[in-house]
C-alpha cells in the first residue's frame, strides 16, 4: 500500500475529528487525500508533530486527535513516545507512515530499514496499543478499532513510497486559524482560558 | 506559598496564572524546581507536564494553544538551544503564542564554564528569531513581568519571554554551590 492510498483510508474514518501532519509528503498526502479544515499541515518543525497532537489531545479530551507521522521525523522526536507513554492521553491516535526512508529529502534509509522498531520503542514507552499493520486490510482495522476504542494508539503502518501530487497552502497562520475554527477554538473567542 | 518559597518563584506563578495560562510545559532545572513546587502546592488549576527535551515542550505547547489553552513553556537557558527550530519554524511563522520563562545560566554568579557560551546567546537568539525578551531586574518585579508578558504574548500572539537571571533566582550562589561536592579531577 503506497503512503497516498493509506492516507486515503485513514480521512474517512477521521470524520470531523483533526489530524495534524508532519511536513514533507505526510503533510502534502494528507491535503491530496482530503483538504479539510480540521487538517493541521506543519511546514517545518520536525519531529514535533506528535508533540503537537498530544498538546491538542490533552487540551480537547472529548475529541479524537489523529497525527500522521513519517518514521524518521518520530525518529527525532523519540522521546515523544516516553511523554506520550507518561500522560497516556485515551484519545490521542499517532499513525506513522513507515517508508523506511527519509523520502522527503530523496529516499535515504532511516533505521527502521535496518531493524529499529517503531510500535516495540511506543509498547517499552508504556504505550499498551501500539502495533505494526503490513496491509490495507490491517490499517483500516486499526485504525477502525483506535476510533472506537480508549487510547493512546500507536500504528505504525508499513507504506511505499508514492511522489507527492499535491501540497498545501505555504500561508501559515491560515492553516492554524481555519484548523483552530474547524474544532472549535476560534482565536477571536480564545480570550478566556477554555482547557 | 511557604517562607521557604522564594519571592521570586511565588511571582512566577502569580504572574504566568494572571495571564490565564493554566499549562505549564516544563524541562526542570534547580532554581524552577521552586516554581514547581510552588504550582503544586498552591495552583490545583495549573496542569504541569514534563517534556524530555525542550523543543518537544514547545511542540507540545503548541497543540495546547491551538487546542484553546494558554501554555506557559519553563526552560533553562541551555533548553533555549534545544528549541530554536521549534520556535523558529512552527510558533513564529505560524503566530502561535506562548509565555516562556528561561531560568539563566551562565550570568553573573555562574561556577560552569559550560554554561557561560549559550547564556550569552540566548539573548542575540531571540533577537534573531524575533522573540521579545525581557530581563527580570529583581524578585519583587517577577509576577508583574511575567503577567504583562504574558497577556501581552496571547493578545499578539507571539512568544515572549522573560529571563530569570541567577542574580534573582540564586542569590546566595556562593552557599548554595557549597552545599555539592567540589568537582575534582582524578589525573593517575
Amino acid at each position: 500500500v503506497t503512503r497516498l492510498d493509506a492516507t486515503r483510508i485513514l480521512v474517512p474514518l477521521a470524520g470531523s475529528e483533526p489530524i495534524v501532519a508532519s511536513l514533507g509528503h505526510p503533510a502534502y498526502d494528507l491535503f491530496a487525500a482530503g483538504d479539510r479544515a480540521a487538517n493541521f499541515y506543519t511546514w517545518g518543525s520536525m519531529g514535533l508533530a506528535s508533540s503537537i497532537g498530544l498538546g491538542l489531545a490533552m487540551a480537547q479530551p472529548d475529541r479524537r486527535v489523529f497525527v500522521v507521522d513519517g518514521d524518521g521525523s518520530l525518529l527525532m522526536n523519540l522521546g515523544s513516545l516516553a511523554t506520550i507513554g507518561w500522560e497516556r492521553p485515551a484519545n490521542l491516535v499517532l499513525i506513522v507512515w513507515d517508508n523506511e526512508s527519509y523520502a522527503t529529502t530523496g529516499g535515504q534509509d532511516t533505521a527502521t530499514r535496518h531493524g529499529a522498531d517503531l510500535a516495540a520503542a511506543a509498547r517499552a514507552m508504556g504505550i499498551a496499543g501500539a502495533m505494526t499493520t503490513r496491509t490495507p486490510e490491517e490499517l483500516e482495522a486499526a485504525v477502525a478499532r483506535a476510533v472506537r476504542e480508549p487510547g493512546p494508539w500507536v500504528i505504525v503502518a508499513k507504506v511505499a513510497e508514492s511522489a507527492p501530487i499535491a501540497k498545501p497552502s505555504l500561508d501559515y497562520v491560515l492553516i492554524k486559524e481555519r484548523f483552530m475554527a474547524a474544532i472549535g477554538c476560534s482565536e477571536s473567542g480564545a480570550a478566556g482560558e477554555s482547557a | 506559598v511557604t517562607n521557604r518559597d522564594p519571592a521570586w518563584a511565588a511571582g512566577v506563578c502569580a504572574g504566568l496564572h494572571a495571564a490565564g495560562s493554566r499549562h505549564v510545559v516544563y524541562v526542570p532545572d534547580n532554581p524552577l524546581s521552586h516554581v514547581l513546587r510552588i504550582l503544586r502546592d498552591s495552583y490545583p488549576d495549573v496542569r504541569a507536564t514534563i517534556a524530555t527535551r525542550e523543543e518537544e515542550a514547545f511542540g507540545i505547547a503548541a497543540g495546547l494553544y491551538m487546542g484553546g489553552a494558554r501554555p506557559t513553556v519553563m526552560l533553562q537557558s541551555s533548553g533555549l538551544g534545544n528549541s530554536i527550530n521549534a520556535i523558529a519554524s512552527l510558533l513564529v511563522p505560524y503566530r502561535i503564542p506562548a509565555l516562556v520563562i528561561v531560568s539563566m545560566r551562565g550570568d553573573a554568579g555562574e561556577w560552569n564554564a559550560a554554561q557561560a557560551p549559550m547564556g550569552r546567546a540566548v539573548r542575540p537568539i531571540c533577537d534573531a528569531l524575533g522573540v521579545p525578551a525581557t530581563t527580570v531586574e529583581a524578585a519583587d518585579a517577577v509576577e508583574a513581568v511575567v503577567a504583562t508578558a504574558g497577556r501581552a504574548a496571547f493578545d499578539e500572539r507571539t512568544a515572549r519571554a522573560c529571563l530569570l537571571p541567577r542574580r534573582v533566582t540564586v542569590p546566595d550562589a556562593a552557599g548554595a554551590a557549597a552545599t555539592t561536592p567540589a568537582p575534582q579531577v582524578n589525573r593517575a
